[in-house]
């Protein structure tokens, strides 16, 4: 029988971990109670999933894991509205609910034989991390050209995966330019603003594509280096938020022009998004 | 097709006799308004009469429906189940416009990737009973602009045209012709009736008289987002959204949680994009905060982003939004309003 859509696959929160000094920021690892459901929750990066509990209603967030990482799946969550509060007072070994996977993914089969550079903002970095994981995933590393990092954050202790970074650092098959607007004492990496830094790392465009997520404002001032750089906007991908219910297409809140952000995105190409109305 | 002829006095008594075994909503006076309710013992199934106020979708897609249950533990909670599958039913005296409303949904809800269960498993039961409009009930119908006609049968499994004496009954669908099997016998509606029906057909599609550009002014949405023109619709909006809730193919939804003790159910309700709250973000970023931004979504949906998806415009000519809005906004005067740019 078809699964109906609306009902939640029962997951249980398997780990929790804090990833900012400010505590706002965890990552939530959930265990699939039935066997079935992780088969069937076969997902790739960029997709999302609806965080739902039963009582305070469900959420959109972004799949932070990769789906080379199996027997799990994560979501990188802020505390911030009434399902994500009640989401960060959870314990391990709760029970609650995920619906999808959901949307479209990177643009996998495009990036194939690309070098790709990918540029997150702040908290924006989740479903970057996942795509990071799956192309260094041994089997998948050679598909891909050359990857390049820029990753900021306001200071040290807002960097989200703070050891996978440090372990990616290590690699030679991936450039890591980790910043912060401002260092402290022990910051030892770069300093300065995304836009700033990936002016200076000067990604070359060709044979590539960027991948850029953060908050508006970094996305607006990134941008012109990009173009600067000779990046077309059919190789610039960014993921867009919006608020959203049924996460399938149906309840008519997610519209960006004709397309749905929940079932034709999150994922668009910058000439994508130029083709439709500028209200998001 | 099979027809039927149906002498004029014996519908509603065939109707109430469906209604007998069968699950039967029919148009029924209550108070000032025609509504369709469930045909219980000794109610009056109407035959003659304008439009329901309210537009049927709530058949398939209910103002409020509980999607499941569950019983919220000491720590998580438990899904206690999903509301089992429906009856068989019949839906009595639709209106050709309304009826067109339903293949227009069924691209959302029937769509292949995700199906809806709850519609689906409704509309798959329900057997639909027209009514055509041979005389047009309302000055403010404007079904032939928008791709429909009094006398279409879009969307219907049974059609009833009104000869004068008789009803001339036709079995459009399979689900129609199961249905006039538990009609008994009737006198078969041979060609005669159908170049007296093409008469009525024309006749009445002349009788409305209200035309609006329909698609003829998908290029001009196309192009003008920004055009100034979008200042000039909404001033007097009051943000009420009696217009979505009476349209017939608004499909917009919300879903809640509603918890009593440990009882819990999550619920779908209708919605509207007539709404500040509709698309604000729990950052507090909202990507439509004035009501001139929501009534080019009204609009736009329904005119060219409908169109890009379903090469069908979501509207449906019913005028229900034209009659009801307390304020008096037209959407037959912006599309001409669009027109003369």
């Amino acid at each position: 029988m078809e699964r109906n859509p609306y009902v939640p696959i029962p997951v249980d929160v398997a780990k929790i971990t804090t990833e900012v000094t400010t505590k706002d920021i965890k990552t939530f690892r959930f265990a699939f109670v039935n066997k079935e459901d992780e088969e069937a929750f076969a997902y790739l990066p960029g997709q999302f999933a609806e965080l739902s509990i039963f009582g305070k209603g469900e959420s959109p967030i972004g799949i932070a894991s990769s789906p080379t990482d199996r027997g799990y799946v994560e979501f990188t969550v802020m505390k911030a509205g009434t399902v994500t509060s009640e989401l960060h007072n959870m314990e391990e070994g709760t029970r609650m609910g995920i619906r999808g996977p959901l949307g479209n993914t990177w643009p996998l089969e495009y990036l194939a034989g690309k070098n790709v550079v990918l540029v997150g903002g702040g908290f924006a970095f989740t479903t970057i991390r996942s795509l990071i994981n799956y192309m260094l995933y041994e089997e998948n590393r050679s598909r891909f050209g050359k990857i390049t990092v820029v990753y900021g954050a306001r200071e040290p202790g807002l960097l989200l995966y703070k050891d996978e970074l440090a372990l990616w650092e290590k690699r030679d098959d991936i450039e890591m330019n980790v910043t912060v607007d401002k260092g402290d004492a022990d910051w030892k990496g770069k300093e300065g603003f995304v836009p700033a830094i990936c002016k200076e790392v000067a990604p070359s465009s060709e044979n590539a594509v960027a991948l850029i997520c953060g908050p508006p404002i970094m996305i607006r001032f990134t941008l012109p280096e990009f173009f600067n750089l000779g990046f077309s906007k059919e190789n610039i991908f960014t993921s867009l938020e919006m608020r959203m219910k049924c996460g399938i297409g149906k309840c008519g809140r997610c519209n960006v022009g004709s397309k749905y952000v929940c079932k034709d995105g999150p994922v668009f190409s910058l000439a994508e998004l130029d083709a439709l109305t500028p209200e998001y | 097709m099979e027809t039927r002829l149906i002498k004029k006095d014996l519908l509603a008594g065939l109707i109430k006799g469906l209604a007998q075994d069968t699950l039967v909503y029919a148009p029924v006076q209550d108070e000032d308004n025609v509504l369709f309710k469930v045909l219980e013992k000794g109610m009056e199934p109407l035959t003659e009469y304008d439009n329901t106020k309210n537009a049927p979708k709530n058949f398939f897609f209910p103002q409020q429906e509980t999607l499941m249950r569950y019983l919220k533990k000491e720590r998580g909670s438990e899904l206690l189940g999903v509301p089992g599958v429906t009856a068989e039913a019949v839906l009595f005296g639709v209106r050709p416009c309304d009826a067109r409303s339903f293949v227009l949904l069924d691209n959302i809800f029937d769509d292949p990737q995700y199906r809806d269960p709850y519609y689906v498993d409704r509309r798959e039961k329900t057997t639909i009973i027209s009514i055509a409009c041979t005389r047009p009930p309302y000055t403010a119908c404007f079904c032939t602009s928008v791709g429909g006609h009094p006398l279409s049968s879009e969307g219907v499994d049974v059609s009833l045209i009104d000869l004068g004496d008789n009803w001339l009954a036709e079995f459009v669908t399979e689900k129609g012709e199961k249905l006039m099997k538990k009609l008994g016998d009737l006198p078969k509606g041979d060609e005669q009736w159908a170049s007296k029906k093409e008469a009525l057909a024309e006749k009445a599609a002349g009788a409305i008289t209200t035309k609006i550009p329909g698609k003829d002014i998908k290029p001009w949405l196309d192009e003008n987002f920004d055009h100034p023109f979008w200042d000039t619709i909404h001033a007097s909006c009051l943000a009420c959204g009696t217009c979505t809730y009476l349209c017939p193919t608004c499909h917009c939804f919300d879903i809640t949680d509603e918890i009593k003790k440990s009882d819990g159910r999550r619920v779908r309700s209708w919605d509207s994009c007539m709404y500040w709250l509709f698309t604000h973000e729990t950052s507090g970023h909202n990507p439509r905060t004035s009501q001139k931004q929501r009534w080019r979504q009204r609009f736009m949906h329904k005119f060219k982003y409908f169109v890009d998806n379903f090469d069908a415009i979501a509207c449906v000519g019913c005028g229900r939004c034209v009659m009801y809005c307390p304020v008096n906004i037209d959407i037959r005067k912006i599309a001409q309003d669009i027109s003369k740019l």
